[in-house]
């Protein structure tokens, strides 16, 4: 059945001359991706979910004993830890409602005939590609009390953005949403671009107005793309390390991924800190999976 | 209901001007069908009516409103498009009670209008399906139905049977004449296709390349068409076109050995002008004969299409072909020796240079 699927190799091809079958070239290419996924994500999920059952401590040399469930006991009964997913909670929500709201009003914005259209959006999504780390580093220097810019322009004086607990998240959020509004426009982007021109003519000569047209013929058509775009960021959100670990590290803006950080390479609870890691892939896999039934819904539709 | 006013109006597309100084006035519960070959400016001038596209310069009065400058939505028209245009994402209910839920009518009222709408086109059954599982004919009448819910000032339609196959395009015509007749809309009707225009119009217009040629009811455009574009381009089969001399009162086709004898009278106007002349015969007016008789002259068959009802017979005289309509079976096959004549009330002289009829023969 396979090699039926497969096309022939050319006998006159030079792998045919060495006498390679077009099975072999298949598991030259194949082989080696599987290795590397079986090696680097396969077996260290496994491995840690055996961890996450032990006291194990990666910097002693003592040996694992097995406990059970005693890890998932203690973390869903540490009321620090909750507090860690609130403040993670709290930080998606801002950070995702903000990127889907800047970048899809700059998809609205740019999906009109207007002149250098090819270099702004282009500019629009330079952010996007930068490392996390250096955006960070460099809004450090941005939100700076004594030096920094924003609070010039903004004539706030010595406003302490990363320092203040109760407005460093916000301060974190607002960089998530200037470095990944892009991505959120360019999805939109490609959405609005595939709705047919000719329905808001039809919705023009029903004598639909702007706001009314946009809800009930833009976004509905749209949204099957914009949710793939929300869960994207919805899960990169949940998993933000880098950028928060870089601009501050106030007890209010430690999410879970930095507690998660810090339980497994400050305190080396390696077993602990597995179980963790499972409790959050369990909850990100849940939060997805409620965004594709609604997708599913969506696009039925 | 309304009467639309059209005033030399004028359409550049950059240096491109597709209507070249458009007049046309079309009466309150008219139906006009604009007919023409793609790129003729037909569509540019409904969608100009309807205000989808801007006029570069003159008037559009709708009941003697100028309404040129205006939005399409303050227009009051409805549009029935040759994709249908129908919002993917909702029923059939909700698309014909959009546009009365964007001026949010009542609820009550809106679902009255909705049923009756349905009622008239017969998708009462699938007012709660998508469109994207209804047939072609059906997604139409939703179209049509969500143009008619509103009872706009004018219904304009942008060749809404060109997506559909022939058998249902025969079916859908003779409904949507049924519901003009039924509403006494005024509707404004583009199509390429000359057998609609001329089942559907109260008026036909024939556009090319932005010049109107000429309006008028079918019968007159079909009998008494006012060039060569449109003597060729109303009438299936073709209208039979040939350059043409006169020699005394014959009129002979350039290329023919032997004329055709013309009453004199028929000739008066042809022979008023000094440049070359076309003669159009349409194959119902090329009569053949199985013997030689006066005014007869001889030609022999080339190809023969049996329609059923009648059959086009191409004969050859000298190096030219004449298209010829008889009944079914008149001749047996290619090669045969005919009689042909030209039926002299319904001949047309036309100016080579001007393309303009001369009105001798008519």
């Amino acid at each position: 059945m396979a090699s039926q699927v497969m096309t022939n190799l050319d006998p006159k091809s030079r792998a045919a001359a060495k006498g390679l079958s077009d099975l072999t070239i298949r598991n030259l290419f194949i082989i080696p991706t599987i290795a590397f996924l079986i090696i680097f994500n396969i077996f260290p999920l496994l491995y840690s979910l055996a961890y996450s059952f032990t006291d194990f401590r990666a910097s002693t040399n003592a040996p694992a004993n097995f406990v059970g469930l005693q890890n998932y006991r203690d973390l869903l009964s540490d009321p620090f830890i909750w507090k860690n997913f609130s403040i993670t909670a709290k930080y998606v929500l801002i950070s995702v409602t903000g990127q889907v709201l800047v970048g899809f009003g700059l998809a609205m914005l740019l999906n009109r005939s207007i002149p250098a259209k090819g270099l702004i959006t282009t500019l629009l999504l330079l952010p996007m590609m930068l490392s996390m780390a250096v955006v960070g580093l460099f809004w450090k220097l941005l939100y700076d009390p004594n030096f920094g810019i924003i609070n010039y322009f903004l004539g706030l004086d010595k406003f302490e953005w990363l320092a203040d607990p109760d407005v460093a998240l916000y301060a974190i959020a607002i960089v998530d949403i200037w470095m990944w509004a892009p991505f959120v426009m360019l999805l939109s982007l490609a959405g609005l671009s595939a709705v047919p021109k000719h329905l808001y003519e039809a919705a023009e000569i029903d004598r639909a107005s702007g706001i009314y047209t946009f809800f009930r013929i833009t976004l509905p058509l749209v949204a099957p793309i914009l949710m793939i775009a929300i869960i994207f960021r919805t899960m990169e959100a949940f998993k933000t390390f880098d950028l928060a670990y870089v601009l501050s590290s106030q007890p209010t803006t430690e999410l879970i991924a930095i507690r998660l950080y810090k339980m497994a390479f400050q305190e080396w609870q390696t077993g602990m800190s597995s179980a963790f890691a499972y409790i959050v892939l369990i909850m990100v896999v849940a939060i997805t999976n409620i965004y594709v039934k609604y997708l599913n819904k969506v696009k039925a539709r | 209901m309304a009467q639309i006013d059209i005033r030399n109006v004028q359409k550049f597309f950059g240096q491109h001007q597709v209507l070249k100084n458009l007049n046309l006035t079309i009466e309150d519960g008219e139906f006009v069908v604009m007919l023409g070959q793609s790129g003729g400016g037909k569509t540019t001038a409904l969608r100009a009516i309807a205000g989808l596209e801007t006029v570069t310069s003159g008037k559009i009065l709708i009941n003697g409103t100028e309404v040129q400058d205006r939005k399409a939505a303050d227009r009051d028209i409805a549009f029935v498009f040759q994709s249908f245009s129908l919002y993917p994402h909702m029923t059939v209910r909700e698309n014909i009670a959009f546009p009365l839920r964007a001026v949010r009518m009542n609820a009550a009222d809106r679902d009255k209008a909705v049923s009756e709408v349905a009622e008239t086109l017969q998708i009462a059954e699938h007012l709660n399906r998508k469109p994207s599982a209804l047939s072609g004919g059906d997604m139409q009448r939703v179209a049509i139905g969500r143009a008619l819910v509103r009872r706009p000032q004018a219904l304009l339609m942008d060749e809404p049977l060109g997506v559909l196959d022939a058998k249902l395009r025969e079916q859908m015509r003779a409904e949507i004449k049924r519901l003009h007749i039924a509403r006494g809309s005024t509707s404004v009707y583009v199509t390429h296709d000359q057998i609609e225009a001329m089942s559907l119009a109260d008026r036909i217009v024939i556009l090319h390349d932005g010049v109107l040629q000429q309006v008028g009811p079918p019968d007159e455009v079909y009998l008494h068409p006012t060039n060569l574009f449109v003597a060729k381009f109303v009438g299936s089969p073709v209208m039979n076109v040939n350059a043409v001399r006169l020699e005394g009162n014959s009129v002979v086709i350039n290329g023919a050995s032997q004329g055709f004898h013309f009453p004199d009278q028929m000739l008066g106007h042809a022979r008023s002008t000094a440049g070359e002349m076309t003669l159009g015969v349409r194959p119902e007016a090329v009569l053949l004969s199985h013997q030689p008789s006066d005014g007869f002259v001889e030609a022999v068959t080339t190809n023969i299409e049996p329609l059923g009802s009648h059959d086009i017979v191409d004969v050859r005289l000298g190096d030219t072909v004449l298209r010829a309509r008889t009944e079914s079976a008149f001749v047996s096959g290619e090669g045969q020796k005919v009689w042909a004549r030209i039926d002299p009330s319904q001949a047309h002289f036309f100016d080579t240079a001007t393309g303009l009829n001369l009105r001798g023969a008519n």
